[in-house]
């Protein structure tokens, strides 16, 4: 029996690849064509492009967070952050990114130039950059991920991106082999999609049907990048496994330090704090803030900080006669602190928001005063105004037909989202109004407030805010049949403003646009909004060269290092 | 009856249970098919991030994954891949579901044997050292001590075992020993020897089968602890005491070999067990296992593979079952299955 058993446990262990480094290779013929050109690329860049001699280069770089990358490397395809943060800094390259002034610059394009009536945007790009299969990334690449991005047929899960640009043949020009022209309408900060949309390789996707990119084994199973850092392997739900780039172009930094970069996936946040803090991890995304003191506390650890994209809100349903006053929605603000909560259950790493416009957007104005500011007399006021008094003294508020304030307020389980529907439950009832909190599964959640069925009274919802804001599909009256305009939001003013600002060019008359937009929003009042959440990295001091902001977190991620002095 | 009639009734009894299996998994797999594409939320709406498009982009989106059809033609769609062995594609994972389960089923496979064996083996130990120590301070503690695990929720269990034995003792204790608090392997997998990589994985292993294991040794131990009580009341083991044989001789020749046979046949009661915790304990050790796999599918409303995963799952409980059957009848000559039924 004894035998038995110990036949058993070591024959699991080594047949589950206790002898064989754990590389997926994935049984897909493309896969199985692709990889060995990589390895073999791989193998002569490094022959030709030895490491320089300096301390800084070597080692793996371990980045912890709790979610895979869903939407994988096919740039194609994909939306979620963790997945573009990728396409941007690590297996792809972008046209252009930001600088450290969120200023555009060029990556894989060396330059480009506009139209005078900005019709249409000519990019020269670089010459030296190359797939990591060996083949030369060039105009035919751009133009090929323009067209996939722009047909219909792909399904581009961002397709407002591309809604001022020429779609299909007619918007993408080769001029020559390293030059391609992209023709749009005039509108505001043109050059945006082109820094998060990952260029894609034409000579390994251009066969492939737009319908079928979405499952080509590209994305997850063998993509082939041009960026700082070659795809080794994937293990679903566990690692991503990329490995330094020695052809990278000198200009744009060279050859990454470390050798390895290893992206996990640990969806329990107790163990990645666990994982920071025993030296398992190196990097640990957005720790919650009750984690954030024991990062302080941990002398190999820095706590990194800054304004974060996502924000907070309240959606409120303003089809439902009882919601479709503005006076009612801005009376709701009122009742609630939202100051507290910021400090209450973000620990105060975080900033109160009034619009969806965000504390890094050019055109954020600190200064606007809002309407929804914590005042529950201000909040009694105005919903007597609006006709809801309490006419049978029980503590809940009525309209003149005797219908109650009662509010179903539903959100999906989630600590922050949760806390933020049980503080309204017991501030706004002493205002009279009665919110029943409601927990929803998320999918059937998004079901519900998504489709044209909008059954919802409230939502507590996060958005993540871009550099280019575009509300069009959340707040324009002709979109009110369309899934995110779950809010019902019909307003001259907005749809008047937004168009405006979606095809403004000049940068002084948008930020002025763009003032009277958040105005006009907190009159409106669609959202209650919450707060912007900080974004807080947990990082291992032994890694240097580490600088983080709104752009993202693997923004310098080619220029990490691990300090050659730490143990 | 022959030993061999005997083998013969088995090995028909078996081939019966395992050609009616067939059409039970796939009715297990057809309702599970039906009840998760009737659950309300739409997978393609939570690929478009808001802002993303409007309901064309939608459309699309479900046309390119096949979700527009009917619910009977995806039905007898999904029927006719299965009998051909592809079962679809998994769009939360990116990746056929053959090679996601290819990938994940020996993970949790390799998760919950160990802790099977784990489980056995403490319970075995833990549960005759109780009956050979009946009512003694020994046998109470190590009663209070099981109670406890068995009490305590398997989420809990596993994160006390990351706070204390990975981070606690390494941080904080410095301890020689310690364990790492998540993942199969360490990132420098690759860079070490095939002793080093052997090592690495049972290290990894040894938390995450901690936790599976616990609660399962202490209700091993406490079924050791009668059976074995049983045995050691008999005649013959009597009558070898009286002959004079050394007590340890007694207990483990005699006693502990019959008291053995029917804790085995719980080998195939506790699989299905095992696998049910997986879920739980693979998302708090990041392990890349079908429990956590399939959690996520449901939750993204992945169909294929939350419906293969399923299949897969219903396939093992049935196996596992008749496994318990034949060890049973194996550890125990009087059973005897009917072969003309």
């Amino acid at each position: 029996m004894k035998n038995l058993l110990l036949v058993f446990v070591t024959a699991s262990v080594v047949a589950c690849g206790g002898s064989e480094a754990p590389r997926n290779v994935s049984s897909d013929p493309f896969c199985q064509r692709v990889i060995p050109a990589v390895d073999a690329w791989l193998a002569d860049a490094r022959i030709a492009h030895p490491t320089p001699d300096d301390d800084r280069y070597g080692g793996t770089v371990v980045v912890g967070t709790n979610g895979e990358i869903a939407d994988g490397m096919n740039a194609a395809v994909a939306a979620d952050y963790n997945a573009t943060q990728h396409h941007q800094f690590v297996n792809l390259m972008t046209l252009i990114d930001f600088d450290d002034e969120y200023e555009p610059r060029g990556y894989l394009a060396e330059s480009w130039e506009f139209a005078e009536d900005m019709t249409s945007v000519t990019f020269r790009i670089r010459q030296d950059v190359f797939w990591h299969d060996g083949e030369q990334t060039d105009a035919h690449d751009v133009a090929f991920t323009y067209l996939a991005v722009t047909n219909p047929e792909t399904a581009f899960p961002n397709a407002a991106f591309w809604s001022h640009y020429v779609p299909g043949e007619a918007g993408v020009e080769v001029l020559d082999d390293f030059t391609v022209r992209i023709r749009m309408r005039p509108h505001s900060m043109p050059l945006d999609p082109f820094r998060t949309v990952g260029i894609l390789p034409e000579h390994l996707l251009g066969d492939v049907p737009p319908s079928e990119l979405k499952q080509h084994p590209f994305g997850s199973q063998c993509p082939v990048g041009n960026g700082p850092f070659v795809f080794y392997t994937h293990t679903a739900q566990d690692r991503w496994v990329f490995e330094a780039n020695p052809a990278f172009p000198e200009e744009l930094g060279g050859r990454p330090f470390v050798n390895r970069y290893v992206y996990r996936a640990i969806p329990e946040q107790t163990t990645l704090l666990a994982e920071l803090l025993t030296g398992g991890i190196d990097v640990y995304v957005q720790p919650t803030p009750e984690q954030a003191q024991n990062v302080l506390d941990a002398e190999q650890l820095d706590l990194r900080r800054f304004v974060g994209r996502s924000y907070m809100y309240v959606g409120w349903n303003a089809r439902l006669p009882k919601l479709s006053d503005p006076r009612v929605r801005t009376a709701l603000g009122m009742g609630v602190d939202r100051q507290s909560l910021v400090d209450g259950t973000l620990g105060g790493y975080g900033r109160i928001a009034n619009s969806g416009v965000p504390p890094f957007h050019f055109a954020f104005d600190a200064d606007l005063e809002s309407p929804v500011s914590y005042d529950p007399a201000g909040a009694r006021a105005l919903l007597e105004e609006a006709g809801w008094v309490d006419r049978d003294g029980d503590g809940v508020r009525e309209n003149a037909a005797g219908e109650p304030l009662e509010i179903v307020l539903k959100y999906n389980p989630h600590h922050l989202r949760q806390a933020i529907a049980e503080v309204m439950q017991a501030q706004l009832s002493e205002v009279g109004v009665a919110i029943t909190p409601q927990s929803v599964e998320f999918t059937t959640l998004i079901d519900q407030i998504a489709s044209t069925r909008r059954d919802f009274e409230g939502v507590v919802m996060g958005w993540n805010a871009e550099f280019r804001l575009d509300d069009t599909d959340l707040f324009r009256s002709d979109r009110i049949d369309q899934p995110y305009a779950f809010s019902g939001t019909q307003n001259p003013t907005l749809d008047r403003l937004i168009d405006a600002l979606s095809t403004a060019v000049d940068e002084d008359v948008s930020r002025a646009l763009w003032v009277e937009y958040q105005r006009a929003i907190m009159e409106e009042q669609p959202y209650t909004y919450f707060y912007f959440r900080d974004r807080l990295v947990g990082v291992n001091r032994r890694l240097q060269g580490v600088e983080m902001d709104v752009r993202g977190e693997w923004t310098t991620v080619k220029d990490w290092y691990i300090d050659p002095a730490s143990p | 009856m022959t030993e061999g009639r005997r083998g013969g009734d088995l090995s028909r009894y078996v081939l019966r249970r395992l050609v009616g299996a067939i059409p039970l998994v796939i009715g297990i797999s057809s309702i599970v098919f039906f009840v998760v594409h009737l659950a309300p939320g739409d997978p393609a709406r939570l690929l478009l991030p808001p802002g993303g498009g409007d309901q064309d982009v939608i459309d699309q989106i479900r046309r390119n994954l096949g979700l527009d059809q009917p619910l009977h033609i995806q039905y007898v769609k999904w029927l006719g891949s299965f009998f051909t062995g592809n079962f679809g594609y998994s769009f939360s994972q990116g990746a056929p579901v053959r090679a996601v389960l290819a990938n994940t089923f020996p993970n949790t496979l390799l998760l919950s044997g160990f802790a099977l064996a784990v489980a056995f083996g403490v319970g075995i130990v833990v549960g005759t050292i109780q009956a050979v120590r009946q009512y003694s301070a020994a046998d109470s503690i190590l009663s209070v001590v099981l109670l406890f695990f068995y009490s305590m929720p398997g989420f809990w269990l596993a994160l006390m075992l990351v706070l204390m034995l990975s981070y606690q003792a390494r941080n904080i204790w410095e301890w020689p020993i310690w364990f790492p608090a998540s993942a199969m392997v360490s990132s420098d997998f690759g860079d070490l020897s095939s002793v080093g990589r052997l090592a690495d994985r049972l290290w990894h292993l040894v938390l995450p089968a901690t936790a599976l294991s616990l609660s399962l040794a202490a209700g091993i131990a406490r079924y050791m602890r009668g059976s074995m009580l049983e045995v050691i009341r008999q005649d013959y083991v009597r009558t070898a005491r009286s002959k004079g044989l050394p007590e340890r001789l007694v207990i483990f020749k005699h006693a502990l070999r019959n008291a053995l046979s029917p804790i085995i046949t719980m080998v195939g009661v506790y699989i299905p067990m095992v696998f049910s915790g997986t879920v739980i304990i693979e998302s708090v050790f990041a392990w890349p296992g079908m429990g956590r796999m399939i959690f996520d599918a449901i939750g993204a409303r992945d169909y294929p593979l939350v419906v293969a995963g399923t299949f897969f799952f219903a396939l093992t409980v049935v196996l596992a079952n008749l496994l318990a059957d034949v060890l049973y009848a194996v550890a125990d000559p009087r059973i005897r299955y009917e072969s003309d039924v």
